[in-house]
């Protein structure tokens, strides 16, 4: 990625001379236009806060100890969740049977502990006791004090598995478009770059991919596999979704390989790829970011999509969609379809925002106006 | 003009062949066949000796690696012969001709829907550009864009079947009451009616959406142009402006936009029709995924495949239409 500060275009030398001040690079331009934006600010903030939270879920909704002080040394088992392996081995040995506050207390009367703010599993269900003198969690049971989204039909808190399944949303919605991405840019550069055969070729191979509906071809690729994982469905949404980026990328790199610095580029003598890597692609990002905004947001939405037809990740896992997939067989608990639906709405719906105001901040015709 | 189709019929026989090969290999390389999806799911007492599977697998081209296969199935298509569905037992297309109505009654519906409603909105849209009903509606349809149309079908469901189930409102999913065939004609009529009801909404709002902000969008850059401020200087009511002047000149995104509409019309939605049981081509491309019923599947990627390439040639032919500047020769 170009340092913000770089200028793109190298104008007339007498224009370089009347003006010494380094202009604004088309990075830091682009920022500046989309930070004025009000609608696309807020969703991008949107989008940390998910972050923050996929980052957090253990500590926010679990039933492991975020740190705890076990026999005279400190673990952190809440790390599980993010990989089981990362469970520590010990409490394995010591037969905790996935239970803490108990057999804490139990096998370790000095142990100490810090507990996630909501104690709950987004895997299974609480037992009565488990946690002092608690009751544990009902099945199907409506949003109330200990549940605050209620559960479902196995009696698993629907907030925990909201609060793990950002991850899970996030990460398809980021994996999945950065296959897409990797293999867009490069093919669309390729064919923007050299045109002749090589746009001819990909352009075949874009259209051999848009001709058969994204939702068929990620069905019958999943079908293919044993036992499909979210890894595998993040590659399939990649190696379906990249077809708008490589248009735009080609497009770009069209326009771009006739301008001055790459003619100029060209004289120096660089090499080809180090022309498509530094010279023309910085300045080809950003209306590129554009469609990968976008990829991300229907990516959750093939995702959910996905989960609901009971497609996707195997069922423990706490994904959106499988939650709403547990609301299509339960029509009257409005919970499992309501909260899930309104997050992955909100998801998109600030993908679409970001993307929607990256475009208005690259289009070179409001840029001209001065909007 | 007519080398230009013959050109354009050429590189599209190139593409068919070419997503038909690729997409029959995938297929054929799913784990089990659909002879032993079929004999999984049936008792055990009814397992065939495996002389019979061999038959079996002979009898369906089952026996053959599946490049020789692909050969022998597209000459079969060529000939006008699609096959027969392994787990319905009955030629293809006798499987999914009854199929195609139902989906395109939701299709064509939705896109009438959305075209007429969209056009009017996208140039009031523009009509009153900056203004505040004009933002509101505008932010309004971005949410609704975004609003996935699976969760508004199952809130949907939850309200009406669930909810309002004995009242006046309430709605089922199916195509069709159980009663059907005891009702009268209007009865009948009226019937599939309510059952649509949800499932056309589903399918409209976001394209509606879509749609009014594309005409919108199209609308914006010809409203600065010289001859749209000429059209009002020399008195021509506002209204005339904008449709005469300004929308005739966006309808070649417009054309486009139909071309590419036009595979979804058959396609139908995997998701829509699975959550609302619409027995349409959608779910019978999902339930012909799990049976390993290659012959539907194949059938089905072969229309949404000439329904794509057709559209595209529709629209690039329609271009040199609406609009005179474009020719093809």
């Amino acid at each position: 990625m170009a340092p913000a500060d770089r200028p793109t275009t190298v104008g007339p030398a007498a224009a370089a001379a009347r003006v010494p001040v380094k202009g604004r690079g088309y990075w830091a331009e682009t920022w500046l236009r989309f930070r004025r934006r009000r609608l696309p600010m807020a969703a991008l903030c949107f989008v940390a806060l998910l972050g923050l939270i996929a980052l957090l879920s253990p500590c926010l909704a679990g039933t492991k100890p975020i740190v705890c002080r076990y026999k005279g040394e400190l673990y952190f088992p809440a790390l599980g969740y993010f990989n089981p392996r990362w469970e520590n081995p010990v409490f394995m040995k010591d037969r905790f049977y996935k239970i803490y506050p108990k057999n804490l207390k139990k096998k370790d009367p000095e142990s100490w502990a810090i507990w996630p703010v909501f104690y709950a599993d987004p895997y299974r269900r609480v037992r009565d006791g488990e946690w002092e003198d608690r009751k544990g969690h009902q099945i199907y049971a409506d949003p109330n004090w200990n549940n605050w989204f209620g559960t479902n039909q196995a009696g698993v808190d629907v907030l925990a598995q909201m609060i793990h399944g950002t991850r899970i949303a996030l990460l398809v919605g980021f994996v999945s478009t950065s296959v897409a991405a990797v293999i867009g840019i490069l093919l669309g550069a390729v064919a923007g770059y050299f045109g002749g055969l090589a746009d001819m070729l990909v352009s075949r191979v874009v259209e051999l991919v848009m001709c058969v509906p994204a939702i068929i071809l990620i069905l019958t690729l999943l079908a293919i596999l044993d036992k499909p994982t979210i890894w595998h469905m993040m590659a399939m949404l990649g190696l379906t979704g990249w077809t708008g980026i490589a248009r735009l990328t080609r497009g770009e790199f069209l326009k771009l390989r006739q301008a001055e610095f790459v003619t100029a580029a060209r004289a120096l003598g660089v090499g080809w790829l180090r022309i498509i890597l530094r010279h023309i692609l910085p300045n080809a990002m950003a209306p590129v970011l554009v469609p990968i905004s976008f990829g991300i947001a229907s990516a959750i939405l093939t995702e959910a999509g996905l989960s609901l037809l009971g497609f996707g990740a195997p069922p423990p896992n706490p994904s959106w969609g499988t939650l709403l997939n547990s609301g299509k067989q339960n029509l009257q608990m409005w919970w499992l379809i309501v909260f899930p639906g309104v997050a992955i709405f909100l998801t998109v719906l600030s993908y679409n925002l970001i993307g929607e105001g990256l475009q208005e901040s690259t289009d070179p015709r409001l840029r001209e106006a001065g909007k | 003009m007519l080398n230009y189709i013959i050109r354009r019929l050429a590189i599209g026989s190139v593409t068919l062949l070419m997503i038909t090969f690729v997409v029959y290999g995938l297929i054929r390389n799913m784990p089990g066949t659909p002879l032993t999806v079929d004999l999984a799911e049936s008792s055990p007492d009814k397992q065939i000796s495996a002389e019979e599977l061999k038959r079996r697998a002979e009898i369906y081209g089952l026996d053959k690696p599946w490049y020789v296969a692909y050969w022998k199935w597209a000459g079969n298509v060529l000939q006008g012969n699609l096959g027969r569905s392994i787990q319905e037992k009955q030629p293809v297309m006798r499987v999914i001709m009854p199929r195609i109505g139902p989906t395109l009654l939701l299709s064509v519906t939705s896109l009438a829907l959305s075209y007429l409603l969209a056009v009017p909105l996208g140039l009031y849209g523009s009509a009153r550009s900056g203004r505040l009903d004009e933002r509101t509606t505008s932010v309004f349809m971005f949410m609704l864009y975004s609003f996935p149309s699976f969760v508004a079908a199952l809130l949907l469901l939850n309200l009406f079947y669930v909810k309002l189930d004995g009242t006046l409102f309430h709605l089922k999913p199916g195509m069709v009451s159980d009663n059907y065939p005891q009702l009268t004609m209007g009865g009948k009529v009226l019937d599939v009616f309510k059952h649509s009801i949800l499932p056309v909404f589903c399918y409209t709002y976001g394209s509606l959406a879509y749609y009014s902000r594309f005409v919108k969008a199209n609308m914006e850059e010809v409203i600065r142009q010289d001859y749209m401020r000429t059209a009002r200087a020399k008195g021509l009511s506002p209204l005339t402006v904008l449709v005469k002047h300004g929308f005739r000149n966006t309808m070649i995104p417009f054309v486009t936009m139909l071309g590419l509409t036009l595979p979804g019309l058959l396609s139908g939605s995997v998701i829509l029709e699975e959550i609302f049981s619409w027995p349409g081509m959608g779910r019978l491309f999902f339930s012909a995924i799990t049976t390993r019923d290659y012959e539907v599947i194949m059938t089905e990627i072969l229309i949404y495949t000439l329904m794509t390439l057709a559209g595209q040639l529709v629209a690039d032919i329609l271009y040199a239409f609406v609009d005179p500047r474009v020719t093809y020769s």
